[in-house]
C-alpha cells in the first residue's frame, strides 16, 4: 500500500518535472514567437493601438485570437475581413453602422487614434496562428451569377467578380446568395428591383432616394461607386422576374 | 470554534458573500443583453459588466480563500493568529482596492485584459496586501510546532497563487506574448495552485466531518495535487494552440489537458471514500452536501466539461465561443464557489454558536443554486454549440447568429433566477446566524 512518504515524493517529483518542463517550452516559446508573429512590424502604431485595445477594454465584447468576450464579432481577421474603411466608419460612429442592432460604445476615437488600430489590426491579422480561424466548411457554397436572355431567348449564365468592396463592407449587413448579414434586406435580385441610376443615387446618398433609410453613407470612393452599382445593376432576379 | 482569531475568518466570508450577490446583478445584466434588451448600454456597456462579473467572482473567491485560511490554519496549527488585528486591516485594503477597481471599470478606467482588468497602479497595491496576508498566515504557521499536511498545502497553494500574479505584469508589446503570460496567471490560479487551496479546504473539511485518519486523508491529498500539477502545468498549452505560439503546444496541451480530468475525478472520488469511511457523528449534514457536492461539480464542470472541448481538433471551432462560458460557469462554481460554500457552511456554526446549518432554508439554497446552475450551464451549452455550428461550420453572420441564438438566453436567465433564489437563500441564512461569538465552542 502507498505509503504517505511516497504519495509526498510523488507530488514533489512531479510537480518539478512538470515546472522544469514548462519553463523550457516557455524559453523555446519566447525565442519562437517573435519570427511567428512577425515582430518586426511591430511599430509604434501597433503600440499605440494595443494600448488603445488594451486601454478601452475591447476584450470585453470582441475577442481576438479567439480570446476575450462573446458579444461581438472575432476581430483577428477584421483588416482583411472588413477594409479601413469599413474600420474606421464604424469607429465614428458604430451606431449608424448597425442600426437598431446590438450596440457599440462611441469612444470618439481621434484619427490618428483610428490608424493605430488600424495597424494594430492589420499586423495581428498577419500573426500566423496555426490555421485558427479555420474556414467554414459546411459553408453553402454560393454561386453569384446574372443572367440575362438574348434574343434567342437562351439564358446565357456568367459568373460575376464580387468587387472587393462588397466584399468587405456591403456584406456586413447584407447577404447576397445566403452569405452576409441580415441587418439590410438580402441584394439578390436587387438589379431587377433598382435600375443603376437610383443605385448610385442611393450608394452617394441613401435617405436622397428613400428618406426613411437608415442605411449609412459610407466612405465609397468614386471609383467604387462606378464598380458597386455596375455588379449591383447586373444582380438581375432568376426565375420570376420580367 | 477553538481559536478566537478565528473569528477573523467571519469577515472575509461576509464580503465574500456581499460581492457574490453583486455579481449575479452583473450577470444578469449581461443575460438580458444577449437576449436583445441593452437597456443599461449607456450606463454600464457590456465590456463594463463582463470585467465586473468576473473581477467579482474573483474577489469574493480570495476573499473566501483567505477566510478559510484565517479559519483553517489557527486549527490546524494549534496556534492563534500572529495578528488578528492586521487581518483586519488586510480586509480593508482588500476591500478598498477592489471596490476602487469595480468603480473604475465604470468610468473605463482597466487594463483591458480578460481576468486581470484590474488597474496596473492597482495591480501593485494588490501585491501588497498579499504579502500582508501571507505574511500573517506564514508567520503563524512558523510561529506553531505543528507543521499539517493540510495546513502546508493550503499555504503553499495561498503562497504561489500570489507568486503567480507576478507574471501578468510583464511589460510586452506583443500582443501574443501579452496572451502567453497572462494564462500564466489565470491558468495556473485555476487549473493549478488554486486547486492547491480548494484540496486543503477539502481535506481540513473531511478531517472534521468524517473522523477519518489524518494520516489516510493527507496521504491521498498529496496524490490530487500531485496529478494536479502533473496533467495542469503543461495543460497550460491548451490556451496556446491558436495564439500565435509554437505549434508543439499542440500536441502538449492537448495530451496534459485531456488528463486534467483525472485530479478533479480524484476529488470527487476521495470525498465520496472518506465520507463512506467515516463513522463520526453527523452535526452539520448540509456542510457534507456542499462537501459532496462540491467535489462532484467540479468533476463535471472544470472535468469533464472542459475535457469537452480541450482537443485541438475541436478547440478549433470552439475557440471563442459561448461554449466556454458554459464551461467557465460550471467549472468556477463547482471547484471554487462550491468549496467556499462548504466551508462557509462547515464554520458558521462554530463561529456564531448557532445551529442553523440544516435549516430548511440552507437545505434549498444547497439544491436551488444546483439545479439552477446545471440548467444554466445547458442553455450557454446549446446557445455555444449552435453558434460553433451557425457562425464557425457554416458562416453565417455573427451578428445573425447571435439573434438565432437569443432565444437559449432566455432558458438562461430563467434558470439563473432559480440559481439566484438559492443563492438568495443562502445569503439570507448567513445573516441570520449573526456575528461571530468570542465564547462559541
Amino acid at each position: 500500500m502507498l505509503s504517505k512518504s511516497a504519495a509526498k515524493a510523488f507530488f514533489i517529483g512531479g510537480t518539478t518535472l512538470s515546472f522544469a518542463a514548462f519553463i523550457l517550452l516557455t524559453l523555446d516559446t519566447i525565442k519562437q514567437v517573435p519570427k511567428q508573429t512577425h515582430a518586426e512590424n511591430i511599430n509604434e502604431h501597433v503600440i499605440r493601438g494595443k494600448d488603445l485595445w488594451d486601454h478601452n477594454n475591447c476584450m470585453g465584447c470582441h475577442t481576438i485570437m479567439g480570446e476575450g468576450a462573446y458579444y461581438a464579432p472575432e476581430l483577428t481577421k477584421v483588416f482583411e475581413r472588413r477594409g479601413e474603411g469599413f474600420i474606421r466608419a464604424m469607429l465614428k460612429d458604430p451606431e449608424a453602422m448597425y442600426p437598431g442592432q446590438r450596440k457599440m460604445v462611441n469612444y470618439h476615437f481621434k484619427d490618428e487614434e483610428m490608424t493605430d488600430l488600424i495597424a494594430f489590426f492589420k499586423w495581428i491579422g498577419e500573426v500566423d496562428l496555426n490555421g485558427f480561424p479555420k474556414k467554414p466548411d459546411l459553408s453553402p457554397t454560393a454561386n453569384i451569377s446574372a443572367t440575362s436572355s438574348t434574343a434567342a431567348g437562351a439564358v446565357v449564365v456568367k459568373q460575376l467578380d464580387r468587387p472587393l468592396i462588397f466584399n468587405q463592407m456591403c456584406v456586413a449587413c447584407h447577404a447576397l446568395g445566403g452569405q452576409g448579414g441580415s441587418v439590410g434586406p438580402a441584394l439578390d435580385g436587387v438589379g431587377s428591383r433598382l435600375d443603376k441610376d437610383t443605385i448610385v443615387k442611393r450608394l452617394n446618398d441613401p435617405t436622397s432616394v428613400k428618406a426613411d433609410s437608415k442605411m449609412p453613407k459610407l466612405p465609397l470612393t468614386k471609383e467604387n461607386i462606378i464598380e458597386l452599382s455596375a455588379f449591383l445593376s447586373e444582380l438581375k432576379s432568376t426565375g420570376g422576374a420580367k | 470554534m477553538k481559536y478566537k482569531s478565528q473569528s477573523v475568518a467571519w469577515y472575509f466570508f461576509a464580503v465574500s458573500m456581499l460581492l457574490f450577490s453583486l455579481q449575479i446583478i452583473y450577470g444578469f445584466i449581461m443575460a438580458f443583453a444577449h437576449m436583445g434588451y441593452d437597456v443599461l448600454h449607456p450606463v454600464i456597456a457590456f465590456n463594463t459588466a463582463r470585467a465586473v462579473h468576473t473581477n467579482l467572482l474573483v474577489m469574493w473567491l480570495l476573499s473566501g480563500f483567505m477566510g478559510a485560511a484565517y479559519y483553517i490554519i489557527p486549527e490546524e496549527c494549534e496556534q492563534e493568529l500572529i495578528s488578528p488585528k492586521l487581518a483586519f486591516l488586510q480586509l480593508g485594503a482588500f476591500v478598498a482596492v477592489g471596490v476602487t477597481a469595480i468603480i473604475g471599470f465604470h468610468f473605463n478606467w482597466w487594463e483591458g485584459r480578460k481576468f486581470l482588468e484590474i488597474p496596473r497602479p492597482l495591480d501593485y497595491l494588490v501585491v501588497v496586501d498579499v504579502l500582508l496576508f501571507i505574511y500573517l498566515i506564514g508567520g503563524t504557521i512558523v510561529k506553531s510546532k505543528k507543521k499539517t499536511t493540510t495546513a502546508m498545502v493550503l499555504f503553499f497553494g495561498l503562497f504561489t497563487a500570489a507568486l503567480l500574479y507576478l507574471p501578468g505584469m510583464i511589460p510586452t508589446v506583443n500582443q501574443t506574448m501579452d496572451s502567453y503570460w497572462r494564462w500564466w496567471v489565470v491558468h495556473l490560479w485555476v487549473e493549478g495552485v488554486w486547486e492547491l487551496i480548494m484540496g486543503g479546504i477539502l481535506s481540513f473539511l473531511l478531517i472534521k466531518i468524517t473522523g477519518v485518519d489524518r494520516e489516510i486523508i493527507e496521504k491521498w491529498l498529496y496524490v490530487i495535487v500531485g496529478f494536479t500539477f502533473l496533467s495542469g502545468i503543461l495543460g497550460t498549452g491548451h490556451h496556446y494552440y491558436y495564439i500565435g505560439t509554437p505549434k508543439y503546444w499542440l500536441w502538449i496541451g492537448g495530451f496534459f489537458s485531456a488528463l486534467e480530468p483525472i485530479a478533479f475525478l480524484g476529488m470527487a472520488i476521495y470525498a465520496i471514500a472518506m465520507m463512506r469511511k467515516g463513522g463520526k457523528q453527523i452535526t452539520n449534514s448540509t456542510a457534507i452536501l456542499w462537501t459532496i457536492g462540491c467535489s462532484v461539480m467540479s468533476f463535471v464542470g472544470a472535468g469533464f466539461l472542459g475535457f469537452a472541448h480541450t482537443l485541438p481538433s475541436v478547440n478549433m471551432y470552439t475557440h471563442g465561443t459561448l461554449v466556454t462560458a458554459m464551461h467557465g460557469h460550471m467549472a468556477f462554481w463547482g471547484a471554487y464557489a462550491m468549496i467556499v460554500l462548504s466551508i462557509i457552511t462547515y464554520a458558521l456554526p462554530n463561529m456564531t454558536g448557532r445551529n442553523l446549518q440544516d435549516s430548511k432554508m440552507n437545505v434549498f439554497a444547497f439544491w436551488a443554486s444546483n439545479i439552477g446552475m446545471v440548467f444554466m450551464t445547458i442553455a450557454f451549452g446549446i446557445a455555444g454549440v449552435a453558434q460553433v455550428y451557425l457562425e464557425r461550420k457554416m458562416g453565417i453572420d455573427f451578428l445573425s447568429v447571435q439573434k438565432e441564438i437569443e432565444v437559449h438566453f432566455i432558458g438562461l436567465t430563467l434558470a439563473a433566477t432559480i440559481f439566484t433564489l438559492g443563492a438568495g437563500a443562502f445569503i439570507w441564512n448567513f445573516i441570520r446566524f449573526g456575528l461571530p461569538k468570542a465564547e462559541a465552542k
